[in-house]
């Protein structure tokens, strides 16, 4: 029983030291396991707040994500949109290019424009975008109101928006005004005429501005602006070439009056010279008979002293035949009422008998009559006249040449054949060049003194000339000699 | 074989727009002098009693159903403003009904449904029902009971798809046309039937950060509390943002930051958005979010919500692939009904036109329609339907209908 008991007693023992370790393991195990769901928890805790590092990073590349793509959204839209106020030049349609997607698309839901009248000294809204007629009317109220404070933003070129912390009184009173949470005021600024403001704003909350919404914001106002300034100068172009043009008109109609006129006078001069000259002829014709009759000794011999009276009544009896003529010819061809026979014929060959005709005369003054003509095409000419012309021009010459020589030059350019009368004479002074070819026109020198003319010869030839067609020129160097030019068309 | 015509139009004036797009889808549709059925979406900046006057003009009697969105899509791109008009030749076998249920607030959500669904099935007699197509115009905090309701009278394997169409800036704003009548504070529903079939995928993108909180006091859409603080500070812990800024800044950040809710039995995570806080720093979500569950804070990037659709239009081509039964000896047609949240149009910003590139490279040829709404109605895992709908947030889901 003893026995039985000390075994009873060990086999407790053991048990019991068997639970002591057991008890003892399984400690170890939970402290091993507590430690472990420690450490799980830590590691969870460390990994959540690991967590909260990447959402808050998240947040600031989010942000800065869209303050990017917002800015990229808003020069897109400020291209699209300023591409569209550009492109009318009507002050009225620029605002009116302004959209609700160009505003939504710059982040904003409402927009205003205003102008400043300097004579009313008041706001004219011109853009409502976001807003009904009542709000309208409010915010024009308040515009009338704040109209002094507002305005002074426009030469001071300032930019107000809900950021500027210095004016909280007024951003709450627009806030309240407008009906936003957020906005931006810009000066438009025009270089013509009235100047503006330019309002966006949004009701959102939580679609904060930042001053980028400020800078692009004051850029869209300066192209409306410059929008407006170009409108405004276009107007204004446009008004003044209008003025022109009816002013041009005007005068149109003036001048032609005017032209009308004169031409009823020039009618008029050319049937009083016409008249003249024929009743002038008559007369003068007897006088030349009379006198022809006498010096010719059919009624008896004349004292000497008669002849040379009688033989200088002759002589200018033929000058006013003659000056008579020439205006009667330069009266007819002005009035188009001489039918010129125009017919081709070989220049050369004009030349060749105007040139043996006062070849004489030449030889006379010892003067050399050069002819350089090239082989030429026939011209379409009136013989009689142009020889008429010719002769009036190497006449000329000789007249005013004391020495040396008179050149005729004849060559074809393109469809014209283009002749020059060169002399190696007195010349002539540049300003009286442009007068040569009007009628009754003398050079006033001393040469002039002594060699008689009617001012009327080369008038006569400037009009047969056109008669033809053609041009004629002078150039002349005092000294040096003149030359006479003119084209004839080629047959 | 479907006839689909699609015509869109950019105009400000809502008449012209109007006419323009029903215009355009109507001279598209010449082969077929029949139009069974009319969807419209446009942007809210339009007015929608203009649309319904002038659409109704132009088609008349035929069923048309529709709703704005703050943006829409179609084949030719992304549109903040704009209207689409898309219509519908069906053929011989292929039936559609459409039905309204006005005034749910007024009523109980549930009886609108079981409202919604005697309309729907009004004429359907013995041909298969095959989907059922919702536009809601609100939150739709009451749209579990309201589906409850529809799917009691319609079965419980019926899948619904839908969407709701109110504006982020203004959740009272909204419209939903029901042929000439446009309404608020309702539902429009299409139900197809027949020879006609449907693949759905939806996908977010958006995956779990930090460690899992227990909600420990909600009540429907509010949290109050999440591990026994004011739901709040879930926020505050996790952005590092003070209170005051984030009862300013957090229905924008919660569209980055949303709530992921674990639902028992699901792989996806179920999205929520915060619409606003309230000053006990209880959140109010755009739907419910039960007592004593597990929420996670979400994150997502530009690369992953793109790749979510990449899986959704693959998940719904799929769908397509195995649904019954196989139809056709003609080669049928195909179009896409498209939601997207319009949480995603404001992260993806100017990516957003690579989504609609998925799109029209998932489905080359296939006619495109679709909205950029508040939150988009389906089951959690469109590939493994059964018979629970959800209300999602911040999803990119498709509807591919064949026939």
């Amino acid at each position: 029983m003893f026995a039985f008991n000390i075994i009873l007693a060990f086999l407790g023992l053991v048990a019991a030291i068997v639970m002591a370790f057991v008890v003892m393991t399984k400690e170890n195990t939970a402290n091993t396991l507590r430690n472990e769901v420690s450490n799980l928890r830590r590691a969870l805790d460390e990994m959540d707040e690991q967590a909260k590092l990447v959402v808050r990073t998240d947040i600031e590349l989010n942000k800065a994500q869209e303050e990017l793509d917002k800015k990229i959204t808003g020069l897109y839209t400020l291209n699209r949109l300023s591409r569209s106020i550009s492109s009318t030049l009507e002050e009225s349609q620029v605002f009116k290019r302004i959209e609700p997607a160009h505003i939504e698309d710059l982040g904003f839901t409402k927009a205003l424009a205003f102008l400043f009248s300097e004579t009313e000294r008041k706001f004219i809204l011109r853009l409502t975008l976001g807003y009904i007629p009542e709000e309208t009317e409010r915010i024009k109220s308040f515009m009338e109101t704040h109209r002094e404070g507002l305005a002074k933003l426009l030469p001071a070129e300032k930019t107000l928006s809900s950021l500027a912390a210095d004016e909280h009184a007024f951003v709450e009173a627009v806030r309240e005004a407008f009906g936003v949470t957020f906005f931006v005021f810009a000066p438009v600024l025009p270089k013509e005429g009235s100047p503006g403001l330019f309002f966006v704003g949004t009701d959102k909350q939580d679609t904060a501005i930042t001053e980028g919404d400020e800078e692009l914001i004051t850029i869209v106002a300066n192209h409306i602006g410059q929008a407006l300034e170009n409108a405004r100068l276009f107007e204004k172009t446009w008004q003044a070439h209008q003025n022109l043009e009816k002013r041009v008109e005007e005068r149109t109609k003036e001048l032609s009056r005017v032209l009308e006129e004169v031409k009823k006078i020039s009618q008029r001069k050319n049937d009083f010279v016409s008249n003249v000259s024929h009743e002038l002829r008559t007369p003068l014709t007897s006088i030349k008979g009379y006198a022809s009759i006498l010096l010719s000794g059919k009624l008896g011999v004349l004292p000497e002293d008669v002849y040379k009276r009688l033989e200088k009544i002759n002589k200018h009896s033929d000058e006013l035949v003659s000056f008579v003529n020439e205006l009667l010819d330069i009266s007819r061809i002005e009035s188009g009422r001489v039918d010129l026979k125009l017919a081709p014929y070989d220049f050369k060959h004009i030349v060749e008998e105007v040139a043996d005709l006062l070849a004489v005369q030449c030889r006379e003054k010892q003067i050399e009559l050069v002819t350089a003509v090239d082989q030429l095409p026939e011209v379409l000419a009136d013989y009689s006249q142009i020889k008429r012309v010719l002769i009036n021009l190497i006449n000329n010459a000789i007249k005013y040449t004391t020495k040396g020589s008179i050149t005729l030059r004849a060559a074809r350019h393109d469809a014209e054949v283009r002749i020059e009368v060169q002399d190696t004479g007195c010349g002539i002074p540049e300003q009286a060049l442009d007068k040569l070819f009007v009628e009754f026109y003398r050079v006033d020198s001393a040469v002039n003194q002594e060699v008689k003319g009617t001012g009327l010869g080369l008038a006569l030839v400037k009009h047969i000339i056109e008669a033809h067609h053609g041009t004629i020129w002078v150039k002349s160097k005092v000294g040096e000699g003149s030359t006479f030019g003119f084209t004839l068309p080629v047959a | 074989m479907i006839d689909i015509a699609i015509g869109f139009s950019s105009e400000n004036n809502s008449l012209l727009a109007a006419e323009e797009a029903v215009g355009q889808a109507k001279t598209r549709l010449k082969s077929r002098s029949k139009i069974d059925l009319g969807l419209v979406f446009h942007s809210f900046d339009l007015s929608a009693p203009t649309i319904a006057k002038t659409l109704s003009e132009h088609l008349e009697d035929i069923p048309l159903i529709g709703a704005a969105g703050a943006a829409l899509m179609c084949d030719r791109g992304v549109y903040k403003h704009g209207l689409t008009v898309m219509l519908l030749g069906f053929p011989e076998g292929v039936y559609c009904s459409t039905a309204v249920a006005r005034n749910i607030h007024e009523k109980n959500p549930f009886l609108g449904g079981k409202e919604l669904a005697e309309h729907l099935l009004y004429g359907f007699k013995n041909i298969q029902r095959n989907f059922g197509f919702l536009l809601f115009d609100r939150l739709v905090e009451e749209a579990t009971s309201f589906v409850s309701g529809l799917q009691e009278h319609l079965g419980r394997g019926f899948p619904c798809f839908g969407t709701s169409a109110s504006s982020y800036a203004d959740v009272s704003k909204a419209s939903l046309y029901y042929n000439s009548e446009v309404l608020t504070d309702g539902c429009v529903g299409i139900r197809g039937g027949g020879k006609v079939s449907f693949g759905l995928g939806l996908q977010h993108g958006w995956r779990p950060i930090g460690k899992p909180h227990l909600v420990t006091s909600s009540v429907g859409n509010i949290v109050s509390a999440v591990d026994g603080k004011p739901a709040l500070g879930l926020y505050e812990d996790y952005l590092g943002l003070s209170g005051s800024r984030l009862t300013r800044e957090l229905r924008k950040l919660s569209a980055s930051y949303p709530i992921g809710l674990l639902i028992p039995g699901e792989q996806e995570y179920l999205l929520r958005n915060v619409i606003s806080v309230d000053e006990r720093g209880a959140l109010f979500c755009q739907g419910n979010i039960p007592e004593g569950a597990t929420v996670r804070l979400m994150i997502s990037t530009k690369e992953t919500c793109l790749e979510a659709a990449s899986r959704a239009l693959a998940e719904a081509k799929e769908n397509l692939a195995n649904a019954m039964p196989k139809i056709a000896k003609v080669m049928p047609s195909r179009f896409a009904i498209v939601f997207s949240s319009f949480s995603r149009y404001n992260l993806l910003r100017r990516d957003i036109k690579e989504e609609l590139s998925l799109i029209k490279k998932s489905l080359p040829g296939i006619p495109i329609i679709g909205l950029f709404t508040q939150g988009e109605l389906a089951p959690l895992n469109a590939g493994a339907y059964h018979g629970q709908i959800y209300f999602h947030n911040q999803d990119f889901s498709v509807l591919i209908i064949e026939g």
